[in-house]
């Protein structure tokens, strides 16, 4: 019984020094961003101040608003989650119940396809995109964003898929339902915790994309993650300004987050233990 | 109306890889008809209801529903409702939403789905339950819901794979009544799978019995019963299970015990055979051949001895009381009627 509470307290000691060694650099940025410049540089830091909305105000309203960055981020963002879905469902479904040559290589493709340095393919994926002449444009950065996208989220569902029992659908199919119908009518509504989660992860790795979106896009497609560059220059670095925009760029994630905290959290076991993430 | 559901399965093989599941099944089932499917686990009756069902494809051979070929059509295109072992119920939708499938999907207008579901409902007495998830029912009333869920579409064919086994003994009975009051009164052929040869002796009107992907015999359950055609036919239709000896044929008869006993069958002698006895065939008969009393199971109102004849185990019902005890010797008969005779090498019936 004693040894049980010291375990206790041991695990949450250990969590909590994670957790604070991980929340430190985010409250941190957000303290910025409610300082003026000045209070930013003061040394000591102080942690007493007037807080402000003046960052705030400058880099929403302000002559070099990141208002239309935002805009261009949800839509590379939405963009790349509804292409990616469309095709994800269809191929994760179709890899779960067919057989399907290749199957078993899909999950290694999947795993190279994260493991990849990201530089090693920038060079290449510019140059292809320059001579379509999409260098710079919403469907260039999708197509991009696609190639990750899509396998790690065909390889996230199929899971779900598989832990459907099959009678499930033969029942659906003598009932008159066609594949598709079966698909639309009882699989997904069976899987939507899956579907959710795969919604969220793909959304956020092209919302917090950073490198591809640098090389690969420009003054058209110009998403939030590039636009802190906009208060970044040889003679300054305006942190509060930068502190207000990174907050501004995280509210997103945050709020999709606790939406779609419950679903996240059964999605990851289901990963590793399967079936137990569903009801 | 008349004459739907008529099924003919012809020469249906299915291989997997190398293995044949179903070796050339043929089987006819008339219009109306209570089908059973009875055999071993293994035997293949599952297969053959899937390939009547269309869920898989035969490797050869046709089916024919209603005199019109099937074989290549989908399951959705064959007009026929199933109830599986698992139930096979969907989870998110409600009691009614899970009825109302089949109907929507066959495009029935929106104002006739409600009460078909209700009467539906109402015939497997479920109609309270109609906004239950189906998470949020017992066994039998998730059993119920599939019921519903087949007879909604009035199909020309229902298809069951052995929808009893996941209820208790109690509620196995009950339900077993029931569903032949539903089939005889919805008037619909029915196929059920099962390898509980009571079930398919108290409700069928026919049935195939499987074994190794071959029907070793079709008919009624009362013919079947009667005159098995061969010796594992025998085994298996009945409780408990048929005695078989092995001996040999005298002129007119057989050996038993060393005892020369008539049977009706023409035999020439000195044959081997294999000598059927029903446990309830068993006569008990102070001149018969003496045998010993090994385990005495009281059923309550009659009793299973386990005897031994001449070293040889041999099972008998006894119904008068007092019952003997273990290890006494009594002496039993056969009358020639009683007994069937078996070729030990093909095992067919003499
Ligand atoms: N996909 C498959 N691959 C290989 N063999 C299979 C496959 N499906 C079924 N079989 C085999 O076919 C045979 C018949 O199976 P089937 O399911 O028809 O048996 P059954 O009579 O319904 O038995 P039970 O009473 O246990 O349900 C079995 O030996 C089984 O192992
Ligand atoms: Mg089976």
């Amino acid at each position: 019984m004693k040894g049980h509470k010291l375990r206790l307290a041991l695990l949450l000691s250990v969590s909590g020094l994670f957790l604070l060694a991980w929340i430190f650099p985010i409250f941190w940025s957000l303290l910025n961003a409610f300082k003026s410049e000045q209070d930013v540089l003061a040394y000591p830091p102080k942690l007493i101040f007037s807080p402000t909305l003046a960052a705030f105000r400058d880099v929403l309203f302000g002559p070099t608003s990141i208002v239309p960055n935002l805009v261009s981020s949800f839509i590379i963002s939405i963009g790349t989650t509804i292409v990616t879905m469309v095709l994800a469902i269809p191929a994760a479904y179709a890899l779960a119940r067919l057989r399907v040559p290749g199957k078993k290589w899909s999950g290694f493709y999947v795993l190279a396809t994260q493991m990849l340095p990201p530089v090693g393919i920038i060079i290449p994926y510019f140059l292809i995109l320059r001579d379509i002449g999409w260098i710079d444009t919403y469907q260039g950065i999708i197509l991009i964003y696609l190639s990750f996208s899509l396998p790690f989220a065909i390889w996230l569902l199929v899971s779900y898929f598989e832990d459907l029992p099959f009678e499930m659908e033969e029942a659906a199919f003598i009932d008159g339902a066609s594949r598709l119908m079966t698909l639309w009518r009882i699989i997904l509504p069976q899987v939507r915790g899956g579907v959710a989660v795969t919604v969220v992860f793909v959304f956020l790795n092209a919302w917090n994309e950073f490198l591809f979106a640098v090389v690969l896009s420009g003054n058209v497609v110009r998403p939030v993650t590039i636009s802190m560059f906009n208060f970044v220059s040889v003679e300054q670095t305006l942190w509060s300004k930068l502190a207000a925009v990174s907050a501004l760029a995280m509210l997103p994630v945050i709020i999709l987050g606790i939406i779609a905290q419950k679903h996240i959290v059964k999605g990851l076991t289901v990963g590793a233990v399967k079936g137990g993430g569903r009801r | 109306m008349t004459a739907r559901g008529l099924v003919q399965l012809e020469k249906i093989v299915k291989k997997h890889g190398s293995f044949e599941a179903l070796k050339g099944i043929d089987i006819e089932i008339r219009p109306g008809e209570f089908f059973a499917l009875l055999g071993p686990s293994g035997s293949g009756k599952s297969t053959t209801l899937r390939i009547l069902a269309g869920l898989d494809a035969p490797t050869s051979g046709r089916i024919l529903l209603d005199g019109k070929d099937v074989t290549g059509a989908d399951a959705r295109a064959r007009d026929i409702a199933m109830v599986f072992q698992s139930y096979a119920l969907y989870p998110h939708m409600t009691v009614a939403e899970n009825i109302a499938f089949p109907l929507e999907m066959a495009k029935t207008p929106k104002a006739e789905i409600a009460p078909a579901v209700r009467e539906a409902a109402a015939k497997v007495k479920i109609d309270h339950l109609l906004d239950r998830k189906p998470g949020q029912l017992s066994g039998g009333q998730q059993q119920r819901c599939a019921l519903a869920r087949a007879i909604v579409r009035k199909a020309r064919l229902f298809l069951l794979d052995e929808p009893l086994s996941n209820l208790d003994a109690m509620l196995r009975l009950a339900t077993r009544v029931e569903l032949k009051k539903l089939q005889r009164s919805l008037g619909v052929t029915a196929v059920y799978v099962t390898h509980d040869q009571e079930e398919a002796m108290t409700l069928a009107d026919r049935m195939a019995v499987f074994r190794e992907g071959e029907i070793c015999q079709i008919g009624r359950p009362a013919d079947v019963f009667a005159a098995p055609n061969c010796i594992e036919v025998a085994a298996f239709i009945g409780s408990p299970p048929m005695n078989l000896l092995t001996t040999r044929s005298t002129a007119g008869g057989v050996l038993i015990g060393g005892r020369h006993v008539p049977v009706a069958a023409s035999l020439e002698a000195g044959r081997a055979v294999v000598v059927g006895v029903r446990p309830s065939a068993v006569r008990f008969d102070p001149a018969g051949i003496p045998v010993t009393v090994e385990v005495v199971e009281n059923l309550g109102d009659a009793a299973i001895l386990d005897l031994t004849l001449d070293g040889t185990p041999l099972r008998a019902r006894y119904d008068r009381f007092p019952l003997p005890r273990e290890g006494e010797t009594m002496a039993v008969s056969f009358a020639p009627e009683d007994i069937h005779l078996f070729d030990p090498t093909t095992g067919r019936r003499i």
